[in-house]
């Protein structure tokens, strides 16, 4: 049985990110392996060695503002957690929380737990757009499809990898052509989309981890992807039609 | 007073040329009545008897105000009335500056626009509306404003320059439009007082759960869908306002609605499905009655209204029911997907999705939906998907638990459709596109003589 811990879903649900959530559960399914999907708000208590993925997505900034301070009392044991192994999906501002800080427009730095070296500040126009992506990690085919909407701006420390490196799209900056973070299992992403339901390998990478921490063997028996994989490619093809644009700044 | 004679007429043969060329829905005559006279909106706005309402939020703003419309017809007045998508400036100065086709100022009552939430500050500048009607803040195209604090913050600063006498109409079950009615005089409330509806599965998207004012979680006595209920926040006591409006009984069956009105009782002909359009009825009535329409002759003029275009409007093709329903945001799309689960008969359903910019270009959106709650729920034997992002929908269902043998993908929303209809004439066919998929299919049934009427509004 795997059980898969949503934080924050009240507050961090912007832009389809519970698809994340959905796919990772139907892929085990459909494997014969149970699943248990738990939620955990802010105050909630959590016992991270009863926990085999974690999910944190996207939310709008007051609602981010809102978590911050107790995600951030949660470091300790989720930094022992992460660095056992607990494979984690972070997309957007639970990217960003993941990193050492997120600078706001106005106001106060929101700290973040640090495990990614990599720092977020407000830019001054959002990034919105398809995004294709040549991953680092060992994946076939190599590319990450998505759709992003961030005004953040991160940039990656010494100690961490880029998920992917941007063929179409803006990235992390837009700048140094990274998309995405990655250390151990922990990935961080601006990928929206749903980005998992699009890309059904990367799924079933974070499917393999989250075995692996609950301490099964069990291998991954191939599903048929087709329509997973036409979807993928819709984004793909984009690519090449230079005629569209892959990033509009508002 | 030239200028302005130059701005309505050189917009005006922008609107004849355009729709010569068959470009309808050219954004060119307010283009040219603008550039000539800038102030056009406000001088033939000014000049209306009953001056102008605005109409805004995120979903219910066509139903809403074609239904206003209608009413206020019904008391006799002249209503000028823009088309739905042409709900930007440069929309509403073309509707003002066509309204009429010979003089200046057109000889109207009203001017009932139809105003989207980025445009409600300029707008509201413009115009000074006598009234301002907001429907609700669900998330919805984010690719253009980014968040739905964003919005909210448009609609406040549109409530700025209402005019002194102005009123205000809002939905008291949806906290952030409520919280725009805080501390004002002239403000009237609608909202349900009906039962909270059987829910789907518990794991829907929810929008704004928070207290407006404080940011603490707000608790819900009833819940009628997404975050609209009966709310109250218990750490610094703010709650629903009483309503003035309240829906309290509907029978959908017997196609009847019952509302009390500041202590009068209203029975009403109803015959639209879905607890959001309950709400679009509510918001109609309730601005008809602030604008002094008496009860009984909100109760006459709702025997014959027809829906807008695609806003869940029935078409009769060789013997069978084919809906329509425009879909555009995961609180609308639940909403249609329990109306369709509320209808009887053998049902199959076409979803035809694009992402251009109309559309909203981040597909995201189809994951908050819950398919999961309502998939088995509706009935539908089987399902077509189309549009340009067909493949994005296709995994959307498949992920739900439909079986891909039930799915059939043609991209293209013609082809999509007619196969739909080819493979089951007798069903009840629900189609449901987002906006540029339905300006395609409108196209396409306006080809084949099933679409008796081109209004869009």
């Amino acid at each position: 049985m795997l059980r898969f811990l949503h934080l924050y879903p009240e507050h961090m649900n912007l832009y389809g990110d519970r698809g994340n959530v959905l796919a990772l559960a139907q892929r085990a399914k459909w494997r014969g392996i149970p699943v248990e999907i738990v939620h955990a708000g802010p105050g909630q208590a959590i016992e991270w060695s009863m926990v085999h993925l974690v999910f944190l997505g996207g939310g709008e900034d007051v609602h981010q503002a809102r978590i911050a301070n107790d995600f951030y009392s949660r470091r300790q044991d989720l930094t022992v957690a992460l660095t056992e192994g607990l494979p984690m999906l972070a997309i957007c501002g639970g990217f960003q929380l993941l990193g050492h800080y997120y600078r706001p427009q106005a106001g106060q730095d929101l700290p973040g737990i640090g495990f990614l070296d990599v720092t977020t500040e407000a830019g001054p126009s959002r990034a919105i757009g398809d995004v294709v992506s040549d991953t680092t990690l060992d994946l076939h085919p190599g590319t990450l499809v998505g759709f992003e909407n961030h005004s953040g701006q991160t940039y990656l420390g010494s100690g961490v990898a880029p998920l992917g490196r941007v063929r179409w799209g803006h990235g992390n900056n837009g700048r140094d052509g990274t998309e995405g973070a990655v250390r151990q299992h922990v990935i961080g992403t601006y990928l929206h989309g749903s980005l998992l339901p699009k890309n059904p390998h990367l799924t079933d990478l974070l499917l393999s981890w989250a075995l692996e921490r609950a301490g099964e063997v069990v291998p991954l028996p191939p599903l048929d992807d087709q329509p997973e994989w036409m979807a993928h490619q819709v984004i793909v093809a984009r690519q090449k039609q230079p005629a569209m644009s892959g990033v509009r700044l508002t | 007073m030239i200028r302005l004679w130059l701005a309505v007429w050189m917009s005006r043969l922008a609107g004849w040329a355009s729709r010569l060329t068959g470009r309808g829905g050219s954004s060119l005559p307010g283009v040219v009545a603008r550039r000539i006279d800038p102030r056009v909106l406000s001088r033939l706005t000014a000049r209306l008897p009953q001056g102008a309402v605005l109409l805004t939020g995120t979903n219910g703003k066509t139903t809403t105000s074609a239904l206003t419309a209608h009413l206020l017809r019904a008391r006799g007045w002249r209503v000028i009335h823009n088309h739905a998508g042409a709900n930007l400036i440069l929309g509403l100065t073309a509707a003002m500056t066509q309204a009429a086709r010979c003089r200046i100022y057109p000889r109207a009552d009203v001017a009932l626009l139809e105003t989207d939430e980025a445009t409600m500050s300029r707008a509201s500048l413009e115009t000074r509306p006598r009234a301002v009607l907001v429907t609700n803040f669900f998330r919805d195209q984010l690719d253009r404003y980014g968040e739905l604090s964003t919005t909210v913050a448009f609609a406040a600063r549109g409530i700025a320059s209402l005019a002194e006498d102005g009123w205000l109409v809002l939905n008291a079950d949806d906290p952030q439009v409520a919280q725009l009615g805080a501390g004002l005089r002239r403000v009237v409330y609608y909202g349900l007082a009906m039962p909270s509806p059987d829910g789907a599965s518990d794991y829907q998207a929810v929008d704004a759960q928070f207290c407006p004012r404080c940011g603490q979680s707000l608790t819900y006595q009833r819940r009628f869908f997404a975050h609209l209920g009966w709310y109250e926040c218990e750490p610094c006591g703010w709650r629903r306002p009483h309503p003035d409006l309240a829906v309290e009984r509907w029978n959908r069956a017997a196609g009847e609605v019952e509302f009390d009105w500041r202590g009068h009782r209203l029975r009403l002909p109803w015959q639209l499905p879905g607890l959001y359009n309950l709400y679009n009825l509510a918001a109609a009535a309730a601005m008809a009655l602030t604008m002094g329409m008496v009860p009984e002759q909100v109760e006459a003029a709702l025997q014959n209204f027809r829906p807008a275009f695609g806003r869940m409007e029935p078409v009769r093709m060789d013997g069978a029911t084919v809906w329509l329903a425009l879909v555009k945001n995961p609180v609308g799309f639940n909403q249609v997907l329990q109306a369709v689960s509320e209808e009887p008969g053998f049902k199959v359903a076409v979803l035809l999705i694009n992402d251009r910019y109309a559309d909203g270009q981040d597909v995201s959106w189809l994951w908050d939906v819950d398919f999961e709650g309502w998939v088995g729920r509706t009935g539908i034997a089987a399902w077509w998907v189309g549009g340009i992002r067909a493949r994005d929908m296709a995994v959307r269902l498949k992920y739900a638990g439909v079986a891909e043998s039930a799915i059939t993908i043609a991209e293209d929303p013609e082809k999509a459709f007619a196969s739909a209809r080819q493979a089951f004439p007798a069903a009840t066919t629900y189609v449901l596109p987002t906006y540029t998929a339905l300006l395609e299919i409108r196209r396409y049934l306006a080809r084949r003589g099933h679409v008796r009427h081109f209004r869009e509004g």
